[in-house]
């Protein structure tokens, strides 16, 4: 037996923990709220335990860990096409450009449009505006670099940043309102139409990119050190880099930015698991999920009827426990 | 004779600057050669375009008696494996890890097969790095790095083994052991290139030596006449002196 197998072994052991607390989470996580829900209430479909269990619990449940996954799987992309521990789906301009294209909707007033919410058509259509502007000049130089990319997206983050707090002063008092919540990342109930559309682009762009986990694996040591073992980087880069966008953009349309899932979980999967994609990736998606799940739950009960936003409540959680993780590793260590 | 790899008038700018001009070279099955030259002759910039990782402005490659541009990428991996100069040196991966995706031309399978994992275990063997498989490649030493990237090019089985200055890190045991693999590699059919600026080791290990100056490959020779025509001593420094040793093998040293 070679250790390679044993090694394995434990990591596959590992990702059958993150789809049993992903599991878990759906199963447990909207039996718990600011006000208590009886089982045999909702069994016999008795108001108004049963809607709220339905028509809110489970949505949002849903929401989040599917939001949450997508999130982290970009973000572990996105760290291997940039080789770069501090990339998150933030990194490549992409939240920007889906920011502002929901703010301006938001700003213009259309909640929902064909029974969809409105922020997701805003934010798809600003991604593709990134999406096309980076791929566009990537066609032309014949190549897509890690280096172009971050400070691509740094560029675009920056203008889009400056027109969203244009449009925020444009927008009227209820409006910004509404803009400045969005932009602070919540989990929101929602219908089960749009949770059915969220979760089949997710299951497509996921498996897509899950797929490439062993070019990614290339991909993370160096773009030379792919190339010469046979892989197709510039296809590669480039399907990643769309799929990965995309995924963003339709998740963020729905909970606003929420990034720094997309840092700490692949941070902690990689540290603690494997730095192998064909592991970490699906690991980072269930891991990922679960924890904005528990994060969302956490900030609608502990200042109940008072409610923390997800992407508050994750940050207070995440930041402390990712500066003591680091703080617990060894110089040589440090990436 | 039949070659498997050969370079025909073979250029390559670096903006203005011309890197390579005509360069022209074969090797046969068997040949472990040594690509000599002095600081920014070309050599590296040689076995990238070699390996497919840069463009020839112009010239052609032929690999197993085909265009190399014909070769997918991923065939000219199976066929080519490249030791580069030096990679990241903070890499999250295992040693293990690194060798194994050595494998990732010749497979589609998910997780590696059995039959990978022995090759992996016996590349990084015959490296002597086998110790330090669960070591993360960040917490290795320089010569213990260069090892596993030996490895790695080994498990790649390719019938080409490029090497981009195989010997840096690596204390004097370890790069005779290094060379010495390299030459078992050539006895057993490969055909190895390495760039290196140990003339000793190259004069003692190889079975020819081709010394690249002014963008062509200036002189071809075998190591019993390194001898004949000292011109080609005169590149690399006036100070240098070929003489042999008490085995008769040429031995350089300087005044």
């Amino acid at each position: 037996m070679s250790s390679l197998h044993e090694m394995s072994s434990v990591s596959r052991r590992t990702l059958a923990v993150a789809i049993f607390t992903f599991a878990a989470s759906v199963v447990l996580l909207p039996w718990i709220g600011p006000s208590p829900i009886n089982l045999a209430n909702v069994l016999h479909r008795q108001a108004p335990d049963c809607d709220i269990f339905i028509q809110l619990r489970l949505t949002r449940t849903l929401l989040a860990l599917l939001a949450g996954g997508a999130l982290s799987l970009a973000g572990s992309l996105f760290q291997a096409m940039l080789r770069d521990a501090l990339a998150t789906p933030y990194t490549l301009g992409i939240t920007g450009g889906a920011s502002l294209g929901a703010v301006a909707v938001i700003a213009g007033g259309w909640p929902t449009i064909w029974g969809l919410p409105g922020t997701w058509f805003g934010a798809l259509a600003g991604a593709f505006s990134v999406i096309g502007l980076v791929i566009g000049s990537s066609l032309h130089s014949r190549r897509i670099s890690a280096f172009s990319l971050l400070l691509t997206g740094i560029a675009i983050n920056s203008v889009c940043a400056a027109c969203i707090v244009i449009l925020g002063g444009y927008a009227g008092m209820s409006r910004s309102f509404s803009i400045a919540h969005w932009l602070i990342g919540s989990i929101d109930s929602t219908s089960y139409l749009s949770l059915a559309v969220l979760a089949c682009v997710v299951m497509f762009l996921g498996a897509m990119i899950l797929l490439q986990a062993r070019s990614w694996n290339l991909l993370a040591v160096g773009e030379l050190w792919a190339a010469s073992r046979g892989v197709r980087i510039t296809t590669v880069m480039r399907t990643g880099y769309i799929a990965g966008s995309i995924l963003v953009a339709a998740t963020i349309a729905l909970t606003g930015p929420i990034g720094f899932v997309g840092l700490i979980v692949p941070h902690l999967v990689r540290t603690k698991v494997s730095a192998d994609y064909r592991i970490l990736l699906p690991s980072a998606f269930f891991f990922g999920g679960s924890l904005l799940a528990t994060c969302d739950t956490l900030g609608r009960v502990v200042i109940a009827p008072a409610e923390i936003p997800a992407g508050a409540m994750l940050a207070l959680i995440g930041g402390p426990y990712l500066i003591w993780v680091i703080r617990q590793r060894k110089p040589l260590e440090e990436a | 004779m039949n070659h498997v790899l050969a370079i025909d008038d073979l250029s390559f700018s670096h903006g203005t600057r011309e890197v390579l001009k005509l360069a022209t070279f074969q090797a046969a099955p068997g040949e472990f050669l040594a690509l000599l030259g002095v600081n920014g002759a070309g050599k590296s910039t040689l076995l990238d375009i070699l390996a497919g990782l840069r463009k020839a402005d112009s010239g052609a490659i032929e690999v197993e008696g085909r265009d190399q541009r014909q070769w997918k990428p991923r065939e000219l991996a199976q066929r080519i494996s490249h030791l580069p100069q030096a990679v990241n040196a903070s890499l999250p991966f295992t040693s293990e890890q690194l060798v194994a995706m050595g494998r990732y031309p010749h497979t589609d399978r998910w997780f590696e097969s059995e039959e990978d994992h022995k090759l992996i275990q016996s590349s990084m063997e015959r490296t002597n790095c086998w110790q330090h498989r669960h070591r993360t490649f960040s917490t290795l030493s320089g010569g213990e790095r260069q090892r596993v990237l030996l490895a790695a090019c080994l498990a790649q089985s390719a019938s080409i083994l490029l090497l981009d200055e195989p010997s840096t890190f690596l204390d004097i045991e370890q790069q005779l052991h290094s060379f010495s693999l390299l030459q078992e590699e050539s006895q057993r059919g490969k055909v190895c290139i390495a760039v290196t600026h140990d003339l000793n080791l190259a004069l003692t290990h190889c079975t020819r030596i081709l010394v690249l100056a002014a963008g062509v490959v200036k002189y071809d020779f075998l190591p019993s006449q390194a001898h004949e025509d000292q011109d080609w001593l005169k590149i690399f420094s006036p100070r240098l002196r070929i003489d042999r040793t008490s085995a008769g093998a040429p031995w350089i040293w300087y005044q």
